[in-house]
């Protein structure tokens, strides 16, 4: 894979691969690829259900990552969308069940947690200057106790598919009585135009990734790089509150305080996967969207081969290992 | 200038964390003075009935013996109703406990270092829910050689040195898991008979550490191997690998039953929700048994997506463990055909008991705080109803 990186060979050159990208191509690939590995090698694997399930992943896992995107393209990293989805799930379930707010209420407030998160984030980052890793470490932990304060230490659901207030789930899943559609999915790929279209046909969108490659020199070019870094992490911080309803939407668990914590890592590897440089300054939005579906592909697909719990967190170490390699190779390239 | 704000702001914080300490113990030091009342008030009627009360309700003032509890959790309802019991037995006794949990059941480290500050605390005696027994093995011992009893609950303490746990207050675990097995076995008898080829079991644990998960799962696993074999089937037992050696039955290959085990990397509702839609998709499968609340919402999340859990010829048995509103619901609206109910209210009470009688040298032992299945047309009997919670 790292050859075609190389400038000026016949694949690179090629019309298409230009106007989409390399790095999309391949990982577009890998996706087909990994699909007809688990369908040829699993008979369960090849139902309409299991494709129900691999979007009910996707949905909170491509949510997360889109917004994470933004941080990584700067050269940062949000490290708090993890357990800040599932705190913001569990304020929000709270305060519908506990409180008997309407659920349109609850939904709102747990998107606004977010941005209020994002904000946070953001000073702590663009203003004070912490290294975004230890910044957004520190407020991974705090989400981590917030949502454990707030309910008491209790763990909530969110109103049922079949209760009067469940009607919400059918942002995700549709249930038409006869067939479940997974009309969430439409949910992501308009956000995943809208955000394409951001980050690279808009000012702030061009400023995150000049950011990314050279700070100061957009600094030093008059450009306010405060403040489209902080809506760097106001972006990741939205995007995690949209995660935590697609989180609460398709999974019908009480939701408990203190989860999450490696819930992080599903995101910032698809967008990794997806071709975000770690070093910042290049990635796209349609990249991290293919980038969800290999991790929500390896989430669902190999327990159908038989690979047991701990064996896919190996599996998924090592294809992320191959990711920054790649990432590492391109650089060097360059 | 950049580090004087750095610095300021960073002993903001730690005033403010200061602050925030203060405020959950001043929360918890609550607790303790309605506690306090509560046990003046039975103090007061003590006072009522006999002379003797009298003396004692003035020369032993209420909360002169202090418990330190520490559970496995507390998001789940399950443990609140065990804080409820142990309370308010602990009122009646004119008692103290204070009850602790780490965040989640993940936590292993978390929970040995509450058991290290309830040490310190130098209660009567401690009430102890090991979520791993190994991990927390120096601070048992610790607590041994200060002389504080341990009693342990819930899963209990299995491995303690000898002597240290003096009694378990708890749900034979494995007693439990073969009530759901002989409850299930009734339901899914006729298919496993009328089976042309094999039949698949699945069992959804949450871990394999923790000693009440592993014998519910196992208790589960060797009753339906025993039943099924009794009715002349061959059974084997696949996946997580813990459950597959220390099962009665083991690695059988072509057997008729199938038993699948499933335990997550994580305790993770995502997780757990993949493990039960891998088993519902596979065509072989008759029945998924989930041995806690954590499991068996899991399989309220699978079911909304592949819909197989019901009762018919074509569907998918489903037995959970626990309650909490999602699995209430869905006994109560017939996806599952039952589950079983512990007794988390009594268990909060027989603890305190034990802790007590222990506190005061008395010899104490095991006590089974019992367990029923519960259907949609049991679960609002009084008898059953008051063991589940939302």
């Amino acid at each position: 894979m790292a050859k075609n990186e190389k400038k000026g060979n016949a694949f690179s050159n090629n019309p298409l691969v230009k106007a989409v990208g390399s790095q999309q191509i391949v990982v577009l690939l890998a996706v087909v690829v990994l699909f007809l590995v688990f369908s040829i090698a699993s008979k369960s694997f090849r139902q309409y259900t299991t494709i129900l399930s691999l979007l009910d992943t996707v949905y909170y896992i491509a949510f997360m990552a889109i917004g994470v995107t933004f941080c990584l393209i700067t050269g940062g990293v949000d490290l708090s969308i993890g357990t800040g989805m599932i705190c913001y799930s569990l304020i929000g379930a709270y305060l519908v069940v506990h409180v008997g707010v309407p659920v349109w209420v609850g939904i709102l407030v747990s998107i606004l947690c977010g941005v209020i998160m994002g904000f946070f984030n953001g000073f702590l980052v663009a203003v004070l200057n912490l290294p975004p890793f230890i910044a957004t470490l520190c407020s991974m932990m705090i989400t981590r106790g917030m949502g454990s304060i707030f309910t008491g230490g209790l763990s909530v659901a969110w109103p049922s598919s079949g209760s009067a207030q469940g009607a919400y789930r059918n942002m995700f899943k549709l249930n038409t009585g006869s067939i479940i559609l997974p009309i969430g999915f439409i949910l992501v790929l308009v956000a995943t135009i809208v955000m394409s279209t951001v980050l690279n046909k808009t000012r702030p969108g061009r400023y995150i990734i000049a950011i990314g490659s050279n700070k100061e020199a957009l600094r030093l070019s008059g450009v306010n790089v405060v403040k489209w870094q902080w809506l760097a992490y106001v972006i990741s911080g939205l995007f995690t509150g949209f995660a935590s309803i697609a989180y609460a939407g398709v999974l019908a668990s009480s939701v408990a305080p203190g989860a999450g914590a490696g819930l992080e890592m599903d995101a910032i590897c698809a967008a990794i996967i997806g071709g975000t440089s770690m070093n910042g300054g290049s990635g796209t939005i349609i990249g991290t969207l293919l980038g969800v579906f290999v991790m929500a592909l390896l989430k669902i697909g190999l327990p159908f081969v038989g690979f047991q719990a701990n064996m896919q967190q190996i599996i998924t170490g090592l294809v992320l290992i191959l990711a920054v390699f790649i990432d590492v190779l391109k650089n060097k390239a360059r | 200038m950049k580090k004087k704000v750095l610095s300021v702001l960073l002993s903001t914080a730690m005033v403010a964390t200061m602050f925030a300490g203060c405020g959950s113990k001043e929360a918890s030091s609550d607790n303790a003075a309605s506690n306090d009342t509560a046990t003046e008030d039975t103090a007061d009627a003590a006072e009522d009935t006999a002379d003797a009360a009298d003396d004692t309700a003035d020369a032993a003032p209420a909360g002169d013996m202090h418990f330190e509890i520490v559970s496995k959790g507390f998001q789940h309802a399950y443990w609140q109703a065990v804080k409820k019991g142990a309370e308010s037995k602990a009122a009646e006794l004119g008692a103290t406990v204070n009850f602790v949990g780490p965040n989640t059941e993940s936590d292993i480290a978390d929970q040995v270092q509450m058991l290290n500050n309830a040490i310190n605390a130098e209660p009567n005696a401690i009430g102890f829910a090991a979520l791993d027994t190994t991990a927390a093995l120096d601070a048992i011992q610790t607590a041994m050689d200060s002389g504080i009893p341990i009693i342990g609950f819930d899963s209990g303490v299995s491995g303690a040195p000898e002597g240290a746990v003096l009694a378990n207050a708890s749900t034979d675990n494995y007693a439990a898991g073969a009530l759901a097995a002989e409850e299930t076995y009734k339901i899914i008898k006729d298919r496993i008979a009328n089976a042309s080829g094999a039949v698949r079991i699945g069992v959804l644990s949450q871990d394999a550490t923790a000693e009440s998960i592993i014998n519910r799962g196992l208790g589960f696993i060797d009753k339906i191997a025993e039943l099924a074999q009794a009715d002349g089937k061959t059974v084997t037992v696949e996946g997580n690998d813990k459950y597959v050696t220390d099962s009665k039955v083991g690695k059988n290959d072509g057997a008729d039953v199938i038993i699948e085990v499933a335990v997550p990397a994580s305790v993770d509702a995502s997780l757990s929700k993949t493990d039960c839609e891998t088993i519902l998709n596979k065509e072989d499968t008759i029945c998924i048994y989930g041995s806690n609340q954590h499991s068996g919402e899991a399989m309220v999340s699978a079911n909304e997506t592949l819909q197989k859990f019901g009762s018919g010829d074509d569907k998918v048995v489903g037995v959970a463990f626990d309650s909490g509103a999602v699995i209430k619901g869905a006994v109560a609206d017939g996806t599952f055909a039952g589950a079983i109910t512990q007794a988390p209210v009594a268990m909060g009470e027989k603890l305190v008991e034990l802790l007590y009688a222990s506190a005061n040298g008395e010899s104490v032992e095991n006590t089974d705080t019992g367990c029923q299945w519960y259907t949609a047309d049991n679960m609002n009997n009084e008898e059953i109803a008051q063991n589940l919670y939302d």
